[in-house]
């Protein structure tokens, strides 16, 4: 199949074809020896393209069946274990692909991230430990991955807010910009005698200084004799001294008190392990020039150090500071993980999560929340699939053009799928109707015209979305809208009981089960129960745990059979049970006392997509 | 797919060049000669099965064999580090932590036989990549394990291949395991016995409701009756083209199944396949529906049988070949663990160095769970290798091998160079004269060499191999006549090293050595390890475990929080666990409960007094912990691991900010301190001596003034040669 791309030095055009999904592109590799180069390159496909594709190739996702996201998952719940999976989880390729869209032509600028969380400044970060699935890297192995080339070579990085931390806790110099306002409290005479005393020592070193700058011809010992005496020590080739403090109001103090002194002093914070303060180094310079000079130095070894910190996360920073939309096809799970590794621990709730998020990426697309745009709800849940679905279906051809750099390795193929999903992502706009060429006019035409698809997180949880799409979604046959509080969750019956002899079970035991309803297994230890009838599952939770209950529901009670509501689900998933199977994470949760009740279900009323396919969901992977 | 490494194949041949020429003038070669070096025997996927039978025999004929693993981490969280305050039970639950959250990724076992004839031990280093794939579909959890980012950096550093690891890694069923895929197995079969014999619900009545299946199941009738006469008339007649009955249908083809004629059914729906078999079921009863699984798919087959009882055989023959398959199926899911159930069966001394992990790792991978206690895991150890020695253990334990090592570390690469410097560096070294290096002759495959070294530390193969060695000159030392005792049997008999049989360091921090035969603890053998610095023995009664402080509060400063509340010689030490936790031990063990119900009271109150008090400052945040000892252990016992100590509690579910323990609990807790030791008594002096993990994380006045300069530099040199080891 390979040999079907015409390869051409600079661009690979690839002409329509019928199995375009199945091609290989070319796509760059980037690792550690080749980081910066590309990075440089990145950045001015950056600019110039109108999108930019991300997928994440994680080390796992999910530890037990029901820790996976299902389509009875509300955003709460599928906020949390998308939390899960990232904290645990590590980042290995991030694939990034800036394209524009041209009619029916998408230019793209494939790139693929080998990541890994290498401690280099030795300081436990970015990750101390990192979780695998033997599945996910045995899977990746079938696909060729090169596991070598991602632990010797891959890119480290640091998120936003452990780079805060490194560097205090690397104890580097920090250089003082701004001259503190002169504090409002009158001194004590503690802090007058310490500045006095300051103030004296510096006026002698100074003094010293000039004086031992035009004698030059002092003996090494003099020389050494004298530094030791004096306190004085070198920065470079600069002379400075070091003045110990106890408190940050010494700081002040002392930085204050340099403001009175000749501008030839530069001052830098010399930070604790902790996070304090433990000195004040002042550097003195020879004028104004140097001392500009020596500022500008500062700023490069800043800058320098920055970059190396950061590693990776300079491509986030771009795509961030760029502005551009970012589209991906597993937006909560995606992103949840950006968060996580590049930006800063996850929140504990949603709403934060994604307050936090629009701050760094105002405008996220996800091709399977446009997917169900064109089939509201069809049961597409890989990119490959979609293409295939979309080809079959509609008639919106897309021409791909790839560049790449000229280094191209021919056996590197990873980051195909970023690729799918600029191709998945034109063919949407064009089916949608919606004109990226628009895009580049103007800014205010991002949000007028793709504000209704730009927040998935948003659309799936639903209510004030709901009254602009909803209604079509109950089908006959297929997935239908159910309310969070007709769900009833039901655990402790016999091993190896399928859904439909549990529903069997259940039609005959008790009244409730006269009308309509549906079962299908979480996992081999738990099933939901779906009350299609208004009121019943409560009736059902209520009889459950009353005395009077009687006939064959009794019989399955004494057996062990339990049943809790949704609200027991969503606590199990926010207290963090998270067990091997459903079962034993719902017993934990509802013997711990209820302290969600009052915030939660009442302001929320979240509904969930109930699809007879949920066994067939959670099975196939 | 060709990412896995090349071993050096150039290297290969001409080493195999230089031990020919070696071998051809053995008598002249000097040990000048180039060291001829070829890779040990890397086992895979690839070449696991014939590995397998080489090494049985290996073993068989082995005195003893050395082993070492690989791990991809050793610590889930900085602070299930080994601390000198951890008790014997915590620090088993640490080992049990490590082993139950980390892969072995390498497996080295390394046999070792005295040659009387050459003089000198054949050593087969076997280095084995092993990967916990999913290979047979179990119930459960799905695979999983922890990665410490450091330990695969370090592994990154030696080389490691991690491609031939994961790509073509020998995968394993523990003996648990093994029996659920077995049980699954068999319930996966005898539903599909069930299915093709006649009670089973859902194929009873498939209600023919669509006009498409009526039209269906008549043809099918129709087609299988005619394929049935024909076979009949065929029978009687004597064989006939058969051209005209194929071609009718590509779906169906004739083929022998057991030797009966079959019918082969191709590009059917499950749906039409149920259709089939229902007709076959009511219409003939000559005719047996099979699911037949081949190596790669299932077949479907309608079988043509002579009467009810070659239908019976039938059934049977297919219930058979079924078992078979899955028997085979399951001997090769067990994979690696046939090395371990050798090692085991043979009964032979098996020689590790600071094994402990290597060993709760075998039990948790290969045989079963870790126990909760540490005494039930020793037993359970001791019943499937009866017979372990740790050369860590015997390099500790003889004064004249101390004196001998320089005091230098007893980390395996340094004993072995220092012991085996003719292996290690191909030349004698002068101290070594007196004593004569056992020698030993590698041999892999086809090749072999008697001073081989690969040289490629922390290969799991090469580290076997190194602790072989380093087990053959203490042996040496020990005056033991290989001669005599070149029987594995009277090796393990011997009784220079029954004394050490069976010893593990529990924890090496510690000095803690746990008696596999009995489970009890040991002390230290007097006189060992001399650098070992002496700290008072810890009362664990006496401990309070504070967390959640604000954590800019150094050690010192909680120190003198406390001091100036409970008196100033309240505290004995305090010891940073990590940045937000520490232990305090304080001088009597009433102080605890003072201390726990002061904090207690301060925090319910809020008036000024409590705001001044020397405490409120550990308190600030609102979110200092206090509890007695028995909550680490709590906290340790817990699956979960957070990077942080205060996360952790959080974690786990504690929700109160000191517990206070009723009076009688810390009455039998105190019985239970003081029965440990009272057993301890007899060795008084050598009990529980400790050594400093991180030098300032220490307050420990009284024990510094009488430091000498030199206890401080080496406490220093320690402290450094920690932080190497664990990488911190």
């Amino acid at each position: 199949m390979a040999a079907l791309i015409p390869r051409r030095l600079i661009c690979t055009k690839i002409s329509r074809n019928s199995h375009q999904h199945q091609l290989r592109w070319s796509v760059r590799q980037v690792t550690k020896s080749n980081f910066n180069d590309s990075l440089h390159d990145f950045h001015s496909h950056l600019s110039s393209s109108d999108f930019v594709a991300v997928s994440l190739q994680n080390t796992g996702s999910f530890s037990a069946a029901w820790h996976r996201l299902s389509s009875f998952d509300c955003p709460e719940t599928a906020y949390l274990k998308a939390q899960r999976a990232a904290d645990r989880f590590q980042l290995l390729q991030f694939a990034v692909c800036p394209f524009t869209i041209s009619g029916s032509k998408v230019t793209a600028h494939p790139y693929n991230f080998h990541l890994f969380p290498r401690d280099e400044l030795n300081i436990g970060m970015p990750s101390y430990s990192f979780s695998c699935q033997t599945s996910y890297l045995t899977a990746m192995a079938q696909q060729g991955f090169d596991f070598n080339a991602c632990i010797y070579d891959g890119i480290s990085y640091l998120s936003r807010a452990q780079e805060l931390v490194a560097k205090v806790r690397m104890g580097n110099p920090i250089a003082i910009h701004h001259v503190m306002k002169p504090s409002s409290t009158s001194p004590s005479v503690a802090d007058t005698i310490f500045v006095e005393r300051v103030k004296s020592r510096i006026k002698h070193w100074k003094k010293a200084c000039a004086d031992s700058s035009s004698r030059k011809t002092d003996e090494a010992l003099v020389k050494s004799l004298r530094k030791l005496v004096l306190g004085g020590e070198q920065y470079g080739s600069r002379p400075c001294m070091t003045i110990d403090v106890c408190s940050e109001r010494q700081v002040q103090l002392v930085l204050e008190m340099l403001g009175e002194f000749s501008d030839d002093l530069v001052a830098l914070k010399i930070p604790t392990k902790g996070g304090g303060t433990q000195a004040v180094r002042v550097v003195l310079t020879s004028s104004m020039e140097d001392k500009s000079l020596f500022e500008r130095e500062l700023q490069n070894v800043e800058e320098e150090q920055n970059k190396k910190i950061r590693g990776f996360r300079e491509v986030i920073d771009l795509i961030s500071a760029s502005q551009k939309p970012v589209v991906s096809h597993n937006s909560l799970n995606d992103f949840s993980v950006i968060h996580s590794k590049f930006i800063g621990p996850l929140p504990v709730n949603m709403d934060e999560f994604l307050c936090s998020l629009r701050l760094v990426f105002p405008h996220v697309f996800d091709v399977n929340h446009l997917m169900k745009e064109i089939g509201p709800l069809e049961n597409v849940t890989n990119v490959p699939a979609a293409i295939s679905y979309l080809k079959n279906r509609f008639f919106a051809p897309i021409d791909m053009e790839i560049s790449h750099g000229a280094l191209l390795n021919e056996g590197k193929i990873h980051g195909q799928t970023v690729l799918r999903i600029c191709h998945l992502f034109a063919k949407l706009c064009s089916l949608l109707r919606i004109t990226p060429g628009a895009i580049q006019s103007s800014d205010d035409n991002i949000t007028s015209l793709l504000d209704g698809y730009a927040n998935p997180f948003k659309s799936c949880s639903g209510s004030s979305q709901e009254s602009v799409d909803g209604g079509i979604r109950i089908w006959t046959k297929g997935p239908r809208k159910v309310g969070c509080k007709h769900l009833v969750f039901l655990w402790g019956f016999r091993d190896s009981l399928s859904a439909g002899m549990l529903k069997s079970l259940l039609q005959g035991s008790h009244d409730v089960f006269s009308e309509e309803f549906d079962v299908c297994l979480v996992d081999k230890s738990c099933a939901i129960v779906v009350f299609l009838q208004p009121n019943l599952s409560q009736a059902f939770l209520d009889i459950m745990s009353s005395e009077g209950i009687s006939g064959s529901l009794r019989e399955l009670v004494s057996e062990g059979l339990r049943a809790a509501g949704y609200e027991t689900y969503k606590r199990a998933c926010s207290l963090g049970y998270w067990e091997a199977d459903l079962a034993s994470s719902l017993d934990k949760a509802s013997a711990t006392p209820d302290c969600f009740s009052q915030s939660g279900s009442e302001t929320n009323p979240s509904e969930v997509y109930w699809c007879n396919d949920l066994m067939i969901n959670l099975g196939d992977l | 797919m060709n990412t896995t490494k090349q071993w050096p194949k150039r290297a290969l041949i001409l080493s195999r060049l230089l031990t020919r020429a070696f071998f051809s003038n053995n008598s002249t070669s000097t040990c000048s000669s180039p060291s001829p070096t070829f890779p040990l025997k890397h086992v895979t996927r690839s070449n696991f099965d014939s590995a397998l039978v080489e090494l049985r025999s290996h073993v068989r004929a082995a005195d003893f064999v050395a082993i070492d693993l690989e791990m991809t981490g050793v610590t889930s969280a900085p602070w299930r580090e080994s601390f000198e305050f951890d008790r014997f039970d915590i620090r088993y639950l640490k080992v049990k932590d490590s082993a139950e959250k980390f892969a072995v990724i390498q497996f080295g076992v390394c046999p070792f036989h005295w040659d009387s004839v050459k003089q000198s031990f054949i050593a087969h280093p076997h280095n084995f990549f092993v990967f916990p794939r999913q290979e047979i579909p179990l119930d459960g959890p799905s695979y999983e394990f922890l990665c410490q980012t450091t330990s695969m950096d370090f592994l990154a550093k030696y080389q490691f291949d991690f491609n031939a690891c994961i790509h073509e890694g020998v995968s394993y069923l523990s003996r648990g395991q093994e029996d659920e895929a077995r049980r699954r197995l068999k319930s996966l079969y005898e539903e599909q016995l069930v299915n093709s014999s006649h009670n089973l619900r859902e194929t009873m009545d498939v209600p023919l409701v669509r006009v498409a299946d009526v039209l269906f199941t008549e043809r099918m009738k129709k087609r299988l009756s005619e394929w049935r006469d024909e076979l009949l008339q065929n029978r009687s007649r004597g064989p006939q083209d058969q051209g005209a009955s194929n071609d009718l249908n590509q779906q169906f083809q004739t083929v022998f199944f057991k030797m009966r004629p079959a019918l082969s059914l191709n590009g059917f729906t499950s749906h039409q396949l149920s259709l089939i078999r229902m007709v076959i079921r009511k219409h003939f009863k000559d005719l047996v529906y099979v699911r037949f699984n081949g190596e790669s798919s299932s077949q479907e087959l309608v079988v043509f049988t002579d009467s009810e009882s070659d239908k019976d055989k039938l059934v049977e023959e297919v219930k058979n070949e079924h078992y078979r398959s899955t028997e085979m199926k399951i001997h090769a899911a067990v994979g690696f663990r046939h090395v371990i159930d050798l090692l085991s069966s043979e009964n032979k001394l098996i020689v590790g160095h600071n094994c402990i992990l290597d060993i709760a790792h075998i039990h948790s991978k290969f045989l079963g769970p870790l126990p909760l206690t540490a005494e039930e895991f020793v037993s359970c150890v001791n019943k499937y290798f009866p017979n372990i020695i740790d050369t860590k253990i015997l390099l500790n334990a003889d004064n004249i091998l101390q004196r001998r090592m320089k005091k230098s570390s007893t980390s395996l690469s340094s004993a072995f160079s220092l012991l085996c410097p003719e292996i290690a560096h191909g030349f004698k070294s002068k101290v070594q004269s007196s004593q004569p290096c056992v020698k030993v002759e590698v041999h892999v495959d086809e090749m072999r060499s008697s001073d081989w070294n690969s040289g490629a530390k922390h290969e799991a193969g090469y580290d076997a191999f190194m602790t072989g060695c380093v087990f053959a000159q203490v042996c040496s030392h020990l005056d033991i006549d290989f001669q005599l005792y070149s029987t594995s049997e009277n090796l393990v008999q011997n009784e220079k090293l029954q004394k050490h049989m069976n010893l593990l360091y529990l924890s090496w921090i510690n000095g803690d050595i746990i008696d596999l035969r009995t489970g009890s603890r040991t002390a230290e053998f007097l006189g060992s390890n001399i650098l070992r610095k002496r700290f008072p023995r810890i009362l664990y009664k006496n401990i309070v475990l504070i967390w959640g402080f604000p954590s800019k509060l150094k050690p010192s400063v909680i120190r003198e929080c406390i001091c100036k509340t409970l008196g100033p010689t309240s505290v004995i030490s305090i010891y940073r666990m990590d940045q937000t936790a520490v232990f305090v031990q304080f001088s009597k063990a009433e102080l605890v409960l003072d201390f726990l119900i002061l904090k207690e009271s301060l925090e319910r109150s809020d008036d000024a007094i409590s705001v001044l008090h020397p405490l409120s400052q550990l308190l600030e945040g609102g979110n200092t912990h206090a509890a007695s000892y028995e909550t680490y252990k709590d906290i340790c016992e817990s699956p979960v691991s957070e990077l942080l100590f205060a996360d952790q509690a959080e974690a786990v579910g504690i929700k109160w900010k000191t517990k206070l323990l009723p009076s009688d609990v810390v009455e039998r807790q105190e019985d239970n301190h003081f029965h440990l030791e009272n057993a301890l008594d007899h060795t008084p002096e050598t009990v529980e001596k400790s050594k400093i993990r991180k030098a300032e994380d220490v307050v420990h006045d009284s024990s510094n003034k009488q430091l000498t300069c030199d206890e401080i530099i080496d406490s220093l040199l320690k402290v450094e040669k920690i932080r190497r080891t664990t990488n911190l």
